[in-house]
């Protein structure tokens, strides 16, 4: 393991934190950015250059979706967990996943890609549990994904060139959708939070999406 | 033709469908086009080589050309009952980056490409259904629906890192870890079907989706799941089989109360919508057992029935369409004695039925009762055995609502028979304004064509004035070609026996191993 794998898995999972704990949205598709730009390079061997390359495009593409849609956000987020108990977690799922190199976890890639792909989880599965604010939902469920890439790498190994564009693929499409979600909240609600689901609202909501013919 | 320029097509048809989904006819014309055109392309996809692509591949078979065929032949039979009935702009658009994304993700080798492939079609299909018209009910659907689909995602390729489907690649996990990642591919499984207690989203979806959307969200991507799943399953596991015994035991015991409670719910609701939502439920025991079995022979059992479950819940869901249009309601409770009215209608939900239910020789019977034996045995295949039939005691429960006393709704509603508009004037023809008839060779010939011009412009007038008059029995005809083409699949039609016993790319390990 050198000292730029390291660095590389230190700016994901630091990238991860920021995605999912800093209040300005756009500093949060920044974190995002900074975040699925690094990950590709987190393998060893590294990918060839076409798939490096790929990975990053589609990693920038993904969190200009979302920056677009944060741009649209006037009011500052509240990070479930807070800002520094955030960065806490993404620290210590890092150390974590170093520390299993100390255990002899069996797997075919680096521990940095395990340290940044547990990072990236622990700090995911937060939000994804109990925010109802769809851009934190969008940035967690894409670094979710990307830290799914990151064990993944690290068990099995740098991955084909064809599971790396499904990836970049699958990364874009959820961002994509990210975007339209919370432009489809703040269209419909004015904002980024969206309320429990009453029963009443639930049948009433039977058929919508449809216009006489 | 390759599953690449199939996909170009359909991906293509679903941007220009959801660009022009704003401007009625245009957007109906254009939507039914770009199916059409995906369905031809569908249909002469071939099982040449598979392309290489980045140490990976991508290729089709007999059984992907089947499978993309009937999603998107039922989806265009779907979208023309619910054009009879209203306007869902969205649900061209839906249809084609469903089949696009269900084309990639079965067409791929490598379990994890084809896991993101699905997951990247679940979620654009959610967003292309639910993102606009905006409402917060939509909104929260598709909430859960990114949700369940990354969630799903991120369990499977992990779970596909942990214990590959190959032997080739030297790592061998631990039985414990075998035993964790069957968990999560059940977990996987049963979010997608909505096996009970993951349930809640299937119902929620029915109530907020535009119907002729939920073939594909409902029925076509959970089968794609289920076909990824279940093809890697016994490649993976079964070295690990003999030490999963309590896993197995749990899957079986969730797939049987599910099949179970599945029936009982599907039994108490009222809305047509929500009984076929929990059949759905229903049969996800069923896909349970196909992948608790971890045998081959219920994985080829399995690719037969997922086709049938398919081509029948998409039957269904138009169905319910034409049934909703019809009476101008979705509650049993006020359409008793429906069949005297829709007689055609009641007609197709006993093809469904048949299709459903099947009997002894018949793919649909053959393949459920071989998941059944493969998974279960003694007093759990009796009750998996009865739970099976759920389905199909529900789909009876709707023809007896029919067969009882007429109420308001049914009564005020237009009969299934097909009438004629008012005929137009098709004008003067060869008589003269003096009364008198020209002999002259060259007049009567433009006389003739004036009269052929004349009649076409009458037709013309009358055309939209009898679709509009002919509504109910358009819809019954439609609804009648799907539970005909559901028939067909149950019994085997297409060769999707032999089908389904090819093994599929999804299943194989990619080039590099994987």
């Amino acid at each position: 393991m050198t000292p730029l794998l390291v660095a590389a898995g230190v700016l994901a999972a630091f990238g991860a934190a920021v995605a999912t704990g800093a209040r300005d949205p756009r500093i949060a598709s920044l974190g995002l950015a900074g975040m699925l730009v690094t990950t590709p390079f987190v393998a060893d061997p590294l990918p060839q250059p076409l798939s490096l390359a790929f990975g990053a495009a589609a990693g920038i593409l993904a969190a200009f979706f979302l920056f677009s849609a944060a741009r649209r956000l006037a009011e500052p987020l509240e990070p479930p967990l807070g800002a520094l108990a955030t960065i806490a977690s993404a620290a210590a799922g890092f150390v974590v996943g170093l520390g299993a190199s100390a255990v002899s976890v069996p797997r075919g890639g680096p521990d940095a890609a395990l340290a940044a792909g547990l990072a990236a989880v622990a700090v995911a599965v937060g939000p994804i549990a109990v925010t109802r604010d769809v851009f934190r939902l969008g940035t967690a469920l894409i670094v979710l994904l990307d830290g799914a890439l990151l064990l993944m790498e690290a068990l099995t190994g740098t991955p084909d060139p064809l599971v790396g564009i499904a990836a970049g693929v699958a990364l874009v499409v959820l961002a994509a959708a990210a975007g339209a979600l919370v432009r489809g909240a703040v269209s419909a609600t004015g904002a980024t939070a969206i309320q429990d689901d009453p029963l009443a609202a639930r049948a009433a909501a039977s058929r919508s999406g449809t216009a006489p013919r | 033709m390759s599953v690449l320029a199939f996909a170009a097509i359909a991906l293509a048809g679903a941007v220009v469908a959801t660009l022009v989904r704003g401007r009625r006819h245009v957007g109906t014309l254009v939507g039914f086009a770009a199916v059409i055109a995906a369905l031809a392309s569908a249909t002469v996809i071939r099982a040449d080589h598979p392309l290489l692509l980045g140490g990976g591949a991508l290729g089709g078979d007999a059984y992907l050309r089947l499978v993309l065929s009937l999603c998107l032949g039922g989806g265009l039979l779907v979208l023309i009952v619910a054009r009879l009935a209203t306007w869902q702009p969205s649900a061209p658009g839906v249809l084609l980056g469903g089949a696009a994304g269900i084309g990639l993700a079965l067409g791929l080798a490598g379990t994890p490409a084809a896991l993101l492939a699905a997951g990247a079609a679940t979620g654009a299909a959610a967003t292309l259904a639910l993102a606009s018209p905006a409402a917060p009910s939509r909104i929260r659907a598709l909430m859960r629906e990114l949700r369940g689909a990354t969630t799903s995602t991120v369990i499977g390729v992990i779970a596909a890192a942990i214990v590959p489907a190959t032997s080739g690649s030297g790592r061998v996990a631990q039985p414990a870890a075998a035993a964790l990642v069957l968990v999560g591919m059940a977990l996987v499984m049963a979010h997608r079907f909505g096996a009970i207690p993951l349930h809640a989203r299937v119902s929620r979806l029915s109530d907020v989706t535009p119907s002729a959307a939920l073939p594909i969200l409902g029925a076509w991507l959970p089968a794609a799941w289920g076909l990824i799943i279940v093809g890697w399953a016994p490649a993976a596991l079964a070295p690990y089989a003999p030490g999963l015994g309590p896993e197995r035991g749990l899957i079986v015991a969730l797939a049987l109360l599910t099949l179970l409670f599945g029936t009982l719910a599907a039994l108490l609701q009222d809305e047509v919508e929500h009984v076929v939502a929990y059949t759905i439920v229903a049969d996800a025991g069923l896909a349970l057992l196909a992948l608790a079995a971890l045998d081959p022979a219920a994985r080829d059992a399995a690719r037969g029935w997922l086709l049938v479950f398919a081509a029948t819940r998409t039957a269904l869901i138009g169905w319910t369409i034409a049934f909703r249009a019809a009476f101008e309601t979705g509650r049993l409770c006020d359409t008793g004695g429906w069949l005297r009215r829709a007689p055609a209608l009641g007609v197709a939900l006993a093809g469904i039925l048949v299709a459903v239910v099947g009997w002894p020789g018949l793919l649909a019977w053959d393949t459920r009762l071989a998941m059944l034996q493969s998974a279960t045995a003694g007093p759990a295949l009796l009750l998996g055995y009865a739970g099976s039939l759920g389905t199909g005691v529900a789909i009876c429960r709707m023809l007896w609502v029919g067969a009882g006393r007429s109420s308001a709704a049914v009564a005020g509603a237009p009969g299934e028979l097909p009438r004629l508009p008012a005929p137009s004037s098709l004008g003067t023809g060869s008589v003269g304004p003096d009364g008198t008839v020209p002999t002259d060779r060259v007049v009567i010939a433009r006389e003739s064509v004036g009269k052929v011009r004349l009649w076409l412009e009458a037709a013309g007038r009358n055309a939209r004035p009898a679709l509009e008059i002919n509504r109910v029995p358009l819809r019954a005809f439609a609804v009648l070609m799907l539970a005909g083409l559901a028939c067909l699949v149950a019994a085997g039609a297409f060769g999707v026996e032999a089908a389904a016993r090819l093994p599929g790319l999804a299943a194989l390990p990619s080039v590099a191993g994987g």
